[in-house]
């Protein structure tokens, strides 16, 4: 049985792969404030580029595409209801037949586009090149609860599993002769009797991990230790330095503009 | 009439990891058990059997029918199969309910359903537990009711996914009645097991399975003469087979009775 990982990261060895999760957290509300703050379309399109720089250099660009390509339809609906609709309209742009399309429009629509596709490449950065474990381990160490790191760890343990789980219980049931393919309604009521295993097995084993985790101790209160300690580079944090540094130089500029 | 042919069948999920590689095989009534150590694609092959995974390569037939076409709901008509984990099936409220579920799906009556899931019950020991909720009953309760309710589908062919685990001596001996009532039924039975001692006193037959081949295939006295290759296999010898062999070498001992008849004292 093969039980995929509910998990985007990509195994590689690159320079953006090897700076810490928090950093790539902090990066990605720089990606997306920055250009708020100084309201100028090419600081938008500079940091959409450095991203997919960044991308570049952690190998991983190409699984992005598929991500992006999900949310094209969306921004081009976006593109299309903005220039033909938009209450700003005024200056013609171009037009095809009596479709028309506006510039005040088309540009709202751009920097909307602009600020979806950095958000979507800024989180690539950080879900593609990191594990979810050290993400969930290094917030911890910042002060998120345990119980909630594990609640968010173990999510990406029990989906995979139970979808496994789903496959054996589907394939007990077909083998006492339940048709699970053909009309909706065979369909239908192929369903219930794997429903039935299915919840009975997500309860007896929630709370088989529960007395597991309290005989290892889940709920002591002393000092956590952890038994994987990921190194990362020590360039992580003069980065954030610099980005907050950067930021508070933009706020700056344009109060007092 | 009953018949299951392999021919040379092949399976993988990664092309470049296969996990069974041209396998020919044809059963007959003997009991046969398949052993193997753990991943040497034993529950692949019966998945296969069972239709519930389609060949890479090669073909199955089962009574004529072949596997790469007929639906597995079909198929559960010729061939049953227990599952290792009973609580991967089990979902009526009711002991009976339960095992009369597989009967009623391959189209028997409703009086032939009831007095097929009586008669399995029977088989099991299990008939006093009818109107149970299976949950109330232990684990290896359960199996043996996961047992019954594809006993009561009357198919051809029986397989057993390592029907022993969780089983004390009792339940054993249950099992290994069951196993030869349905033989003397005329029943094909195949099982997929590990514990040594059991394939000994019950099979016939024995199948080994290495990395994805037939490493030895014959009477299951005839594999177990062989130990040079079933140690590098991973496998054991029955204890008693282990036994025999320490105080009286090149004689194969199958089973506690044998080995009492056989000894001088």
């Amino acid at each position: 049985m093969v039980i995929k990982a509910l998990s985007l990261y990509q195994d590689r060895t690159s320079l953006v792969h090897t700076i810490d999760p928090i950093t790539k957290l902090v990066f990605i509300l720089f990606s997306l404030s920055f250009p708020l703050i100084l309201q100028n379309i090419y600081w938008s399109v500079g940091i959409l580029i450095f991203c997919i720089l960044l991308l570049l250099l952690g190998k991983v660009f190409k699984q992005t595409l598929p991500i992006l390509g999900l949310s094209f339809i969306l921004l081009l609906s976006i593109l299309v209801i903005q220039g033909l609709y938009s209450p700003k309209n005024e200056t013609l742009f171009f037009s095809v037949g009596f479709i028309r399309f506006y510039e005040e429009g088309l540009l709202v629509a751009v920097r909307i586009i602009l600020r979806v596709t950095t958000l979507l490449c800024s989180v690539c950065i950080l879900v593609l090149t990191t594990k979810p474990s050290d993400l969930i381990q290094s917030l911890m160490k910042k002060g998120l609860p345990a119980k909630i790191g594990y609640v968010l760890n173990s999510v990406m343990q029990i989906i995979p599993e139970m979808r496994s789980t789903m496959a054996t219980i589907s394939d007990a049931q077909r083998s006492r002769g339940i048709e699970t393919e053909g009309k909706l309604i065979t369909r239908i009521k192929a369903f219930f009797p794997l429903l039935g295993p299915v919840i009975m097995n997500a309860l007896v084993s929630t709370r088989e991990r529960s007395m597991a985790l309290e005989v290892r101790g889940f709920n002591s209160t002393a000092k956590k230790s952890y038994l994987v300690e990921p190194t990362f580079s020590r360039i992580g944090f003069p980065l954030q330095i610099v980005m907050m540094v950067v930021l508070a130089g933009a706020i700056g500029w344009r109060i007092f503009q | 009439m009953t018949s299951i042919t392999v021919k040379s069948l092949s399976f993988y999920y990664k092309k470049e990891d296969p996990i069974l590689t041209d396998i020919s095989l044809t059963f007959d009534q003997r009991t046969t058990a398949i052993i193997g150590q753990n991943g040497a694609g034993k529950t692949t092959l019966v998945k296969l059997l069972k239709g519930l995974l389609k060949p890479a390569s090669g073909e199955i037939w089962i009574n004529d029918q072949d596997t790469r076409v007929v639906s597995v709901a079909k198929l559960a008509g010729y061939i049953g199969l227990v599952f290792q984990n009973p609580n991967d099936q089990i979902f009526k409220s009711k002991v009976i309910d339960e095992v009369m579920f597989g009967p009623l799906n391959v189209g028997q009556p409703k009086e032939e359903a009831i007095t097929n899931s009586m008669n399995a019950l029977l088989m099991v020991g299990m008939e006093d537990k009818k109107d149970d909720h299976p949950y109330d009953l232990s684990l290896s309760e359960r199996k043996l009711i996961s047992i019954a309710s594809i006993i009561a589908m009357n198919t051809d062919i029986v397989i057993f996914d390592e029907p022993t685990i969780a089983q004390d001596y009792a339940g054993k001996e249950t099992i290994k009645r069951v196993i030869h009532d349905l033989q003397k039924k005329g029943k094909w039975v195949i099982t997929i097991i590990h514990d040594m001692d059991f394939v000994a006193e019950t099979f016939a037959r024995t199948i080994v399975l290495a990395n994805g081949k037939i490493l030895l295939d014959g009477t299951t006295r005839e594999i177990f003469l062989q130990k040079d290759v079933l140690v590098q296999a991973g496998l054991n010898l029955p204890h008693v087979t282990q036994l025999g062999y320490l105080l009286e070498k090149n004689k194969t001992v199958l089973t506690i009775d044998e080995f009492i008849k056989d000894s001088k004292l």
